[in-house]
C-alpha cells in the first residue's frame, strides 16, 4: 500500500517536474521544476526496494536477523542519486547567476544566440 | 603492469593537489595535469599493446575487497584498451593544447578537465549499470562546466542547454535502471546479460527501453539535438575536440554495452535512429558556413554512423564488425580533433575565411588528411572498414542499406570538399594571425600522423588479402616532406622515381594493360618536363602529382577489388588536388571530386555486388568473369560501367570536366586530359571484358552505352566549337573523344576495341601536344580568348607546325594516326549494323572540323595584334614534349601496323573473330584495305607538289601589311565584335543553338538547390529555445517507445 502510494506520488512528482520545466519560461522555475522531477524519480526508486513492513537495513545485534527488511541497494543507489542531483542543481543555479549577470534576465528564449 | 584502477587513482589524485597548488604558478599547474594524463596514456598504451600482442589477459578489477554483484567490477579488455588509449591521448594533446588558455581562466579548469577525463575512463571501463550512470553524470558535470570556461554569453546559453538536456536524459535513465534492478535483481550488466531471455525482455521492458534510450539522447539523435550541436559550437577548440573523440567515444561504446546488455532487444531501434542521425546531420550541414558548429553537425553524423553500422553488424551478423566499427570509429576521433584543433589555430568562425590557413603548409596537409579520414578515403583506416562493411553487407543482400551509406557519406562529401577548396582557393588577411605555437602544432601533427600509421596498419588487420603496393603512396610522402626542396629538384626526383619504377613495370606487364601501363608511365614522364620551367619551390605540386600517378599505376597493377578501388581513390584524390591549384578551378574541382566520389561508389557497389555473387569468398578481379552469367550481372555491369563513366566524361555526367580541365595549370591540363581520362576507358574495358555483353530484359547494356557515346561526341564537338576559351575548346573536344571510345567498346567486336584503344592511344599524344602547345601560347600573350590573338604563325612558328599536325591526326583525316582509328569505326559500324549510331559518329566528326579550324585559324593565322608584336616562341621546356610527341605521331602515322598490330593481337584474344588481316603494311577487314604507310607518301608527294606549285605562282605577289586596312570613320566600341574569330560560328549557333541548352548542368543544379533548400527548412528545427529542445527531447522517447513497442 505505501509502495503503491510512493510510486503514484514519484511519477505524479516527474509529471509536474516535467510540466514547470516545460512551461515555465523563467530559468529558475525550471530549476525548480528540475528539483521536482529529482524528487519523483528518488521516491520512484525507494518505493522499488520497499517491503511491506520491513525495517531499515541495518543490522546492529543479533536479534535483529531474520527480520524482514527492505532492500538497501535502492537505498544505496538513491543516496548517490541525491548528491549527483544536488550537485546538477547547484551548477544550474551556478549558470544562472552568471547568465543573469551576462544578460540581466532569465528569460530562457532571451538565450538564443546559437541555432541553425 | 600497472593496474587499471590507477587510472581513476592518478586522474582524482592529481585533481586534489591542484588544489593544494592553487596559488603556485600555472606552469606547475600545466605540467602536473600533463604528466598525470601522460602517465594515464601510458597505463591504456601498455593494456593495449599487450593485450593485442596476446602477452597480457584481460583482465577484471574489483573494488571494496567483493567479488560483483555485490561490488563494482571493471573489466579491462581489448576495446576497453584501445578506447582508452585514444580518449586518454585526446585528453593529454587537448591539455597541451590549451597552455595558454589556463592562464586566462584558472587551475580550476585543469581539475574540471580531469575530472571530465575520469568519467571517460569509468564509463569505458565499469561494468556495473548504475555505477555507469554516475560515470555519464560526471562527464556531463564536467563538461557543463568546461563548455563555459570564458563565460560568455554564448557559451551559458549553450551550457545551460547542454545540463538540463542532460538532466532529462539521465533521469529516464536513472528510472530505466531502478525499474531494470526490479526486473532482475541487479545491477552488473553482466549479469543482467546472462539473464536476459525473451521473457525478461519483456517484463521488464519499459525499464531497458529507458536506459537505452537514456544513452541513446546521450549520443544526440537527430533530430533532437540542437543543445549538444551548441555546445560543440560554443565550446573553446581544445574542448570540442576532447568531447568529439573523448565523449562521443565512451558514449558511444556505452551503448554497445547496453545493446549487450538488453539482448540486442533495440537493435532494429538504434539502426533507424543511426541511419537518421547520419543522413539528417549530413543533409542540415549542408547549409551551415559557422565553422565549428558544421563539425558539430559532421561529429553528430558520424556517431550516428556508427551506431547504424554496430546495429547492422550486430542484427547481420557480420564477421569482424568490431574491426569495421573500430576503423570507422578511430578514423572519426582522430580527424575530428585534428579539425577542431584546427579550427581553434585559424580562430576564425566562418567556413568561408579559412584561407588564412595557407600561411602554412603543414596545417593544409593536416586539414586534407583529416577530411579525408572523415570521407573514408584511402589510405586510412575508415576506408578499409567502409570496404569492408559495404563488402559485407552486400554478402547479406543488404542493398538498401548500402545505399543509405554512401548516399550519406556523399553528402558529407559536398560540405566538406567545399570548404577544402574555400580554404586553398579563398583570399584571406595577411594582417591576421594564426594560433600557430608548438602547444597547438603537436596535437595537430600527432592526429595526422597517427591516422596514416593507422592506415597503414589497418590495410594488415582487414580480413581482405590485398596486394596493395605501399611503395607508391610512400613516393607521394615521401615528395610531401621534401616540399621545401625547389620545384626541379622534385621534378628530377619524381621523373626518376617514375622512369626506376615504370621501365620493369612496362616490360613485365601483359595484355590489354600494357597498352594502359604505356600511356601512365610514358605520359607521366613527358607530362612533367613542362616542370623543369618553374623557378620557385612550386608547393604542394609534387604530393598532388604523384599521387595522381600513383594510383594510376596501382590500377593497372592491381589483381583484386580491394587494391583497385585503394589506388582508384588515390588517383582520384591526387587528380583533385592537382586541378584544384588552376586559379579559378574551386568549382570545377568540388564538382570533379563529387562526381568521382559518386562514380566510386558506384564502382564499390558493383564490386561488393560480384563479391557477394561469386560466394563472398575471394575479392580478386578476376570473380568479375565468374559472376557473368549470374541474374545480377546485368546490374553490375551497369554499376561499374556508369562509375567508370563518370570518369570518362560521358553526357550526364560530364559538367564537371570543361571547367576542370581548362581552369588547371598549363601543365596539368595535358595530364588530366590526355592521360587520366584513360582510367575510365581502361576500367570499362576491363568490365566489358570480364562481363561480356550483357542486357537486362530486353534492353542491351553495349547498345545503350553506344548511344550515349554517339550522342557525347556529338553535344561536346558542337560545344568545342562554340567556345572561345581556347582550353575549354579543348576540354570539350575530350570529352567528345571519350565519347567515340566509350561507342568503340560499346561496339563489343574486335575493329571497335581495335578502334578504342587505338584512340586512346592517339588522343593521349596530340591532346597532349594540344593543351601544351595553348598552354605554350597562353603562357605568352596571358590570355585564353582566341579572339584575343590572332596571326602568331610568324611569332611561334614551332607551336603552329605542332598544332597543325595534331588537328589533322585528331580530325581523323589521312594522313596522319588519327585516321586509323576513324576507318576502324566505320569498319566496325558495318560489321555490327548499328549504321544510325555510326551516322551520329560521322556527323560528329564533320563538326569536329569547326573547331579545330577554329583553333587554328583565330590563333595563329589572321591579324596579329599590335601588343603580340614581341611575343616569343614557347619556352623549351613546353616545346620539348610535344616534339617527342610530334615524332611518335608522326611515326605511328607512316606505320599504323607498329602499334595496331601488337593491339591487335591483345583484342584477339577477347574478340578473335574479325581481326585485321596484315598484308606487309597493308591493314584488310572484311569491307576494305589501308596501307597507312603508302598513303603517307601520296600525300606528302601531293603536298609537296602543292607547296612548289603555290610557292612559285607567289612569287610576285605584294605582301598586305597588317595597317593597309582602316575602319570607316568610327573605332568600334567593342573591338573584338568585329573579330572573325569572335562568336566565330555564329551562323550555326543559331541553326543549332538549342544543343547548346544546358539540360544536364540545370538538372544536377536543380537537385543541389533542392538538397539546399531541404536543408534550410529542416535546421529551423534548430530554434535555439532550450525548452523547445526538453520538448523535442520528451517527444522523441515518446515516439521512439510507441514505436519500438509496436514492432514487438
Amino acid at each position: 500500500m505505501i509502495g503503491t502510494i510512493a510510486v503514484s506520488t514519484g511519477s505524479l512528482l516527474v509529471l509536474v517536474g516535467l510540466w514547470s520545466a516545460l512551461t515555465n519560461r523563467d530559468i529558475i522555475r525550471m530549476i525548480v521544476g528540475f528539483t521536482i522531477f529529482d524528487v519523483g524519480i528518488h521516491l520512484i526508486m525507494i518505493s522499488v526496494g520497499y517491503i511491506s513492513g520491513g525495517t531499515a537495513p541495518i543490522i546492529s545485534n543479533l536479534s535483529d536477523i531474520g527480520v524482514s527488511y527492505v532492500d538497501p541497494v535502492p537505498q544505496a543507489l538513491v543516496l548517490t542519486a541525491i548528491v549527483i542531483g544536488l550537485g546538477i542543481t547547484a551548477f544550474m543555479l551556478t549558470y544562472a547567476v552568471n547568465m543573469y549577470e551576462k544578460k540581466g534576465t532569465l528569460e530562457i528564449d532571451k538565450f538564443e544566440e546559437l541555432k541553425w | 603492469m600497472v593496474e587499471p584502477i590507477y587510472l581513476i587513482v592518478i586522474a582524482l589524485g592529481a585533481a586534489f593537489l591542484l588544489g593544494l597548488l592553487r596559488k603556485t604558478g600555472s606552469a606547475l599547474q600545466i605540467a602536473l595535469t600533463l604528466a598525470a594524463l601522460a602517465g594515464m596514456v601510458f597505463i591504456s598504451a601498455q593494456w593495449a599493446y599487450g593485450i593485442i600482442k596476446g602477452t597480457t589477459q584481460a583482465a577484471e578489477i574489483f573494488t571494496s575487497g567483493m567479488n560483483p554483484p555485490l561490488s563494482i567490477n571493471l573489466f579491462m579488455g581489448r576495446s576497453e584498451a584501445v578506447l582508452l588509449l585514444l580518449v586518454n591521448s585526446a585528453a593529454f594533446l587537448s591539455t597541451m593544447y590549451l597552455g595558454r588558455e589556463h592562464k586566462k581562466t584558472s587551475v580550476y579548469m585543469l581539475m574540471l578537465l580531469l575530472v571530465f577525463v575520469v568519467g571517460l575512463n569509468g564509463i569505458i571501463l565499469t561494468r556495473d549499470l548504475f555505477n555507469l550512470f554516475v560515470f555519464i553524470e560526471i562527464v556531463s558535470i564536467a563538461s557543463a562546466g568546461l563548455i563555459a570556461l570564458r563565460s560568455d554569453i554564448r557559451q551559458l546559453g549553450a551550457g545551460f542547454k547542454f545540463i538540463i538536456a542532460g538532466a532529462l536524459a539521465s533521469g529516464f535513465m536513472l528510472i530505466g535502471i531502478i525499474f531494470t534492478y526490479y526486473a532482475t535483481g541487479s545491477l552488473n550488466i553482466d549479469v543482467i546479460t546472462g539473464m536476459m531471455s525473451p521473457a525478461l525482455a519483456s517484463a521488464g521492458y519499459i525499464g531497458l527501453f529507458l536506459v537505452f534510450i537514456g544513452i541513446m539522447i546521450e549520443l544526440k539523435p537527430f533530430p533532437v539535438n540542437g543543445w549538444g550541436i551548441d555546445a560543440y559550437q560554443a565550446s573553446i577548440p581544445p574542448v570540442s575536440a576532447l568531447v568529439a573523440a573523448g565523449t562521443a567515444t565512451a558514449m558511444f561504446y556505452a551503448f554497445t554495452k547496453i545493446t549487450a546488455m538488453t539482448g540486442g532487444i533495440f537493435l532494429n531501434a538504434s539502426m533507424y535512429i543511426g541511419a537518421l542521425t547520419f543522413v539528417g546531420m549530413n543533409v542540415v550541414a549542408l547549409k551551415q558556413t559557422a565553422a565549428r558548429r558544421l563539425l558539430g553537425y559532421s561529429s553528430i553524423s558520424q556517431v550516428g554512423l556508427l551506431v547504424l553500422v554496430f546495429s547492422l553488424v550486430k542484427i547481420f551478423g557480420i564477421a569482424g564488425g568490431e574491426l569495421i566499427v573500430f576503423g570507422l570509429l578511430v578514423s572519426h576521433a582522430l580527424a575530428k580533433a585534428v579539425l577542431f584543433w584546427l579550427s581553434g589555430i585559424i580562430g576564425k568562425e566562418s567556413i568561408n575565411d579559412w584561407g588564412i590557413i595557407r600561411k602554412r603548409n603543414i596545417l593544409i596537409v593536416a586539414f586534407a588528411v583529416a577530411v579525408g579520414a572523415l570521407l573514408a578515403l584511402p589510405p586510412f583506416p575508415s576506408f578499409f572498414a567502409k570496404w569492408e562493411l559495404i563488402t559485407s553487407l552486400a554478402v547479406k543482400g543488404q542493398y538498401g542499406w548500402i545505399a543509405v551509406i554512401l548516399g550519406g557519406a556523399l553528402l558529407e562529401a559536398v560540405y566538406l570538399m567545399r570548404w577544402f577548396g574555400n580554404a586553398v582557393k579563398d583570399s584571406f588577411n595577411e594582417e591576421d594571425n594564426l594560433d600557430f605555437r608548438f602547444g597547438t602544432l603537436v596535437p595537430v601533427i600527432t592526429g595526422t600522423a597517427a591516422l596514416l600509421a593507422l592506415g597503414y596498419f589497418s590495410a594488415n588487420l582487414s580480413v581482405f588479402e590485398n596486394n596493395i603496393n605501399w611503395l607508391l603512396p610512400a613516393v607521394v610522402i615521401v615528395l610531401l616532406l621534401l616540399d621545401f626542396l625547389p620545384a626541379i629538384v622534385k621534378n628530377i626526383l619524381l621523373i626518376a622515381a617514375i622512369a626506376w619504377y615504370g621501365y620493369p613495370l612496362l616490360q613485365a606487364i601483359e595484355g590489354y594493360r600494357s597498352i594502359f601501363a604505356a600511356i601512365f608511365v610514358i605520359g607521366a614522364v613527358i607530362t612533367l618536363l613542362p616542370g623543369f620551367m618553374n623557378k620557385g619551390r612550386r608547393p604542394g605540386f609534387y604530393p598532388a602529382v604523384s599521387m595522381m600517378f600513383a594510383g594510376l599505376v596501382g590500377i593497372i597493377e592491381a589483381t583484386d577489388m580491394l587494391t583497385f578501388f585503394f589506388f582508384w581513390e588515390l588517383m582520384t584524390l591526387g587528380s583533385y588536388f592537382l586541378i584544384l591549384r588552376g586559379k579559378k578551378s574551386k568549382p570545377h574541382a568540388l564538382s570533379y571530386m563529387l562526381f568521382s566520389l559518386g562514380g566510386a561508389y558506384l564502382l564499390m557497389t558493383g564490386f561488393s555486388m560480384s563479391f557477394a555473387e561469386a560466394g563472398g569468398t575471394s575479392i580478386a578481379l578476376d570473380i568479375l568473369k565468374t559472376v557473368s552469367g549470374s541474374s545480377l550481372s546485368g546490374i553490375i555491369t551497369i554499376l561499374l560501367a556508369v562509375g567508370f563513366m563518370t570518369k570518362t566524361a560521358s553526357a550526364g555526367l560530364h559538367i564537371w570536366l570543361p571547367g576542370a580541365h581548362a581552369e588547371a595549370e598549363g601543365d596539368v591540363s595535358p595530364m588530366v586530359s590526355g592521360i587520366l581520362l584513360k582510367a575510365g576507358v581502361f576500367g570499362l574495358l576491363m568490365t566489358f571484358i570480364a562481363l561480356g555483353d550483357q542486357s537486362i530484359g530486353k534492353i542491351n547494356i553495349p547498345y545503350v552505352l553506344s548511344w550515349i557515346g554517339v550522342i557525347t561526341a556529338l553535344t561536346a564537338n558542337y560545344m568545342a566549337a562554340m567556345q572561345e576559351d581556347a582550353k575549354r575548346l579543348l576540354a570539350y573536344s575530350s570529352i567528345a573523344q571519350m565519347g567515340y571510345a566509350l561507342f568503340g567498346i560499346s561496339l563489343m567486336s574486335h575493329l571497335g576495341w581495335l578502334s578504342a584503344l587505338s584512340l586512346a592511344i592517339v588522343h593521349f599524344t596530340y591532346k597532349v601536344i594540344l593543351f601544351l602547345s595553348v598552354a605554350g601560347v597562353v603562357h605568352r600573350v596571358k590570355t585564353r580568348n582566341m579572339y584575343q590573338m590572332g596571326g602568331l604563325i610568324t611569332r611561334m612558328p614551332v607551336t603552329f607546325f605542332m598544332v597543325l599536325v595534331s588537328i589533322i591526326a585528331l580530325s581523323g583525316i589521312p594522313p596522319l594516326a588519327g585516321f586509323s582509328g576513324r576507318w576502324l569505326t566505320y569498319n566496325a559500324v558495318i560489321e555490327k549494323g548499328w549504321l544510325l549510331q555510326g551516322v551520329v559518329a560521322g556527323v560528329s566528326g564533320l563538326i569536329a572540323f569547326l573547331y579545330l579550324f577554329r583553333l587554328i585559324f583565330a590563333i595563329f593565322l589572321g591579324q596579329l595584334k599590335d601588343v603580340h608584336r614581341r611575343v616569343k616562341e614557347a619556352p623549351f621546356w613546353i616545346l620539348l614534349p610535344q616534339i617527342l610527341l610530334i615524332l611518335l605521331v608522326l611515326y605511328l602515322s607512316f606505320f599504323p601496323g607498329a602499334f595496331l598490330r601488337p593491339i591487335g593481337d591483345i583484342v584477339s584474344e577477347f574478340h578473335p573473330e574479325g581481326a585485321l588481316v596484315w598484308n606487309g603494311a597493308t591493314a584488310v577487314s572484311e569491307f576494305g584495305y589501308w596501307n597507312g604507310e603508302a598513303v603517307m607518301w601520296v600525300f606528302i608527294a601531293l603536298f609537296a607538289a602543292n607547296f612548289a606549285l603555290l610557292f612559285f605562282l607567289n612569287r610576285g605577289a605584294q605582301k598586305i601589311k597588317q595597317f593597309n586596312i582602316v575602319y570607316a570613320a568610327e573605332r568600334p566600341a567593342r573591338p573584338e565584335t568585329t573579330h572573325f574569330a569572335y562568336n566565330m560560328f555564329a551562323p550555326y549557333r543559331k541553326a543549332l543553338g538549342f544543343l547548346e541548352y544546358p539540360i544536364t548542368t540545370k538538372f544536377w543544379s536543380g537537385v543541389a538547390d533542392l538538397m539546399h533548400s531541404i536543408a534550410g527548412f529542416t535546421r529551423r528545427i534548430y530554434t535555439g529555445n532550450g525548452q523547445t529542445y526538453l520538448l523535442q527531447i520528451i517527444v522523441f522517447v515518446v515516439i521512439s517507445f510507441l514505436l519500438s513497442n509496436g514492432g514487438k
